[in-house]
């Protein structure tokens, strides 16, 4: 009997010590993790803000389909126009929505923030990793191994919108790189027209020209940021631009507004590289031109090259402080991978799925009649393959597009030139950076 | 708040107590308000201008710490809000003087005997001030903008909206927005005149233009010197009229005005630094307006 009780004594210290291992060494791991994310009991009530056009129909099917989580939808501005600031202002007064919708390049911004909740620790959402396209988790990610700090709902793999009638009318044959593009531009400037508008304010558009470059803007080694706008990548796409801006090939009316619309609308202006959402924004910025565009794959920087930039491309994230990260993240990953949703929102908003299954959803297989009937998703599919899967935004982006945005409007009204503005931008950037003590190199 | 057994022995003194408690009571709700939306944001402001943050690693979590005036180190260095506040400075300098003289000029002209129709003058003088700021920017907008003006024969060839001349469509947006203002505020002023004065003129000869000179003006002059404190005021706190004209023109930066500074700092967001950009803007502000009070008051003096 002694020995024996002796022999249970030694067990069971010897089971203490390792449950006490365990408890220390996998503080981290799944006990804790399931803790992070369980689910709630009764009904539970979920807030979402986004700006995504007609998202209030893919969230009234969740809400019929789960009685128990219902989602209150807020539609607001897009990103940068003022939805991002609002979000700042509410996760400092500590009264943020549960969800978000946040483009890949404010994701970091958020992070740095503090406001993002980890939703990696949900195991359907580490699970969900293979159902999307690989570079579109690469952004959720943030560089991480384990850490997902939003789903993936859309990319924006750009190619070449242009006006078929208008090209073959004149002859012009669809340009396939970036040299052409200037050729095929001056015979539209000697028909009376502009091939494109050179946006001064989509520093986005202009980055997917870099990364399409295969440049890179930012990179983070987890001691210390670099930033990098002034690369021979950005260089290159910055002094193509500023040729054709000072030899008045481009029209340079601010994007986005009532003159923009009516510059494609009136048919002053051919072609605008743009991403897959893009689709939308000329079938409503510019209705008298229906059937007359076309879609084409990007023009190259070298003849026979196949690279795509990306142009946007947004997620849905948790927000610090939520109640529900379970029940945030089970809607999160409906919202953005359910066939139900993928088709609605395609259909309301030309949203492109991140998910590799999204890609062959119906929808994404028809002839869009703005286009004249053409499939112009499969152009799209290919260029999504195509985009450099490593490009990093940085953690300030709101500041680095508006100062970088304030050079190219003083390049196109002859102040300076495209490259200055990223000089420029580059040094504000860096010290924006200091002013909140993120860690950057320079 | 005080003993009522000794203030009930004095019958008068009581009296004052009530009075306190009535005056008390019609302050309340002026005081609540006034703490609740003005003292303590304003604290707030200057509290959170006074925080630095820290953090490690380029993820690391923010942690705000008391860091006295670091932040105003930084406003001070910094060239587009200094930028910024010059082209204010040099709106109002053009701006201001024009406006008030445009008020003051219609002012006297609605006030003098010889105008006919001055009930529809006077509405239609103030109506502008009637339309929100930013309607008014997005109507003068359109009729600026190159392609989209009624006027397009003189938009396409004088750019209203480029680098040299936004400026002063801006001003003249926000003229034609306040004039109206500005002489309604002289207008009654000048009607608070008593007509034996202009009586007393007319028998020693003086005719319209020199009462106008001689009279109404330095009769009003407090008058003007309010209107053009607040339009100190108004310039250095621009903010609607070019946040709507970024949408029509390039030449307006996001650092355009010091507020638009301060709203661009704060969606960074760094609210420390818009914070002190803030008090900084108030408190020149506030010494503008002031030293121009003292000034005036000196002549007044002479």
């Amino acid at each position: 009997m002694q020995h024996m009780k002796r022999a249970a004594g030694v067990v069971l210290l010897a089971t203490l010590a390792l449950a006490g291992c365990s408890a220390t060494g996998g503080g981290d791991g799944t006990a804790a993790d399931a803790d992070a994310c369980k689910p709630s009991t009764g009904k539970v009530d979920l807030e979402f803000t986004s700006w995504i056009p007609g998202i209030e129909d893919a969230v009234a099917l969740w809400n019929s389909e789960n009685p128990d989580i219902q989602v209150k939808v807020q539609t607001g501005p897009n990103g940068n126009s003022g939805t991002y600031q609002n979000f700042f202002n509410q996760l400092k007064a500590g009264n943020a929505p549960d969800l978000g919708q946040i483009e890949y390049d404010a994701l970091p911004n958020f992070r740095v923030q503090d406001g993002l909740e980890d939703i990696g620790v949900c195991s359907e959402v580490a699970e969900a990793k293979d159902s999307f396209v690989p570079w579109t988790w690469g952004q959720v990610t943030l560089g991480t191994d384990k850490s997902v700090y939003g789903v993936p709902q859309d990319s924006g793999p750009m190619a070449l919108f242009y006006r078929s009638d208008l090209f073959e009318a004149n002859n012009i044959p669809v340009p396939t790189t970036w040299a052409e593009y200037k050729d095929a531009a001056k015979k539209v400037r000697a028909a009376g027209g502009y091939i494109t508008n050179f946006s001064q304010s989509d520093i986005n558009q202009f980055a997917g020209f870099v990364w399409q470059a295969d440049g890179q803007w930012f990179q983070n080694n987890g001691d210390e940021w670099t930033v990098d706008l002034t690369s021979d990548a950005s260089k290159q796409v910055a002094d193509y631009w500023q040729e054709l801006i000072d030899e008045d090939l481009v029209s340079t009316v601010p994007a986005w507004t009532d003159e923009w619309n009516n510059a494609y609308n009136s048919g002053n202006v051919w072609s605008w590289n743009s991403a897959v959402w893009g689709a939308n924004s000329i079938a409503s910025g510019a209705p008298d031109t229906a059937g007359k565009w076309s879609v084409a794959p990007a023009p190259q920087w070298n003849a026979g090259e196949e690279k795509a930039g990306n142009w946007g491309g947004s997620s849905v994230a948790v927000f610090k402080g939520t109640d529900h990260l379970y029940e945030a993240s089970k809607f999160a990953l409906w919202l953005n991978t359910s066939d139900e949703s993928l088709t609605l929102l395609n259909k309301s908003a030309n949203i492109y799925p991140a998910t590799t299954e999204g890609l062959s959803l119906p929808s994404l297989q028809e002839g869009v009649e703005f286009y004249g009937g053409q499939k112009i998703y499969d152009v799209f599919a290919d260029a999504a393959t195509q985009v450099n899967p490593d490009f990093v935004w940085g953690p300030t982006m709101t500041q680095t597009y508006a100062d970088v945005s304030d050079g190219f409007k003083a390049a196109v009204t002859g102040d300076g030139t495209l490259f200055d503005a990223l000089t420029d931008g580059q040094k504000s950037t860096i010290d924006a950076m200091k002013a909140q003590s993120i860690p950057v190199k320079g | 708040m005080t003993t009522t057994s000794t203030v009930a022995a004095v019958p008068r003194r009581r009296r004052v107590v009530q009075h306190k408690r009535a005056i008390a009571f019609f302050i309340l709700p002026f005081g609540v308000l006034f703490t609740l939306f003005y003292l303590i944001p304003i604290g707030y402001a200057i509290y959170q201008s006074m925080l630095v943050v820290e953090r490690d690693g380029t993820f690391g979590e923010a942690q705000e710490v008391f860091g006295w005036f670091q932040q105003y180190v930084l406003v001070f260095q910094n060239g587009p809000f200094w930028r910024s506040v010059g082209r204010v400075l040099l709106f109002g300098i053009v701006q201001v003087p024009v406006m008030l003289g445009l008020a003051l000029l219609f002012a006297l002209l609605l006030d003098s005997p010889l105008v006919r129709g001055k009930k529809f003058f006077r509405l239609a003088f103030f109506v502008p001030y009637a339309v929100p700021g930013v309607i008014a920017a997005i109507m003068w907008g359109f009729l600026f903008s190159p392609n989209l003006s009624p006027f397009t024969a003189v938009t396409k060839n004088i750019d209203f909206l480029g680098a040299d001349l936004v400026l002063w469509s801006i001003a003249n947006v926000v003229t034609w927005v306040f004039v109206g203002y500005n002489m309604l505020i002289i207008y009654s002023s000048l009607l608070a005149i008593p007509t034996e004065i202009y009586e007393a003129a007319r028998l020693d000869g003086a005719g319209q233009a020199r009462i106008a000179w001689s009279i109404k003006i330095p009769l009003v002059r407090p008058a003007i010197v309010l209107t053009a404190i607040f339009s100190i005021i108004g310039t250095l706190q621009l903010l609607a009229e070019p946040q709507v004209f970024r949408s029509f023109s390039s030449a307006v930066t996001n650092t355009f005005t010091p507020n638009m500074t301060v709203y661009a700092t704060a969606s960074v967001p760094n609210a420390s630094l818009a914070a002190a950009f803030s008090v900084v803007l108030a408190l020149a502000t506030f010494i503008l307006s002031f030293t121009f009070l003292k000034f005036t008051q000196r002549k007044e003096a002479e």
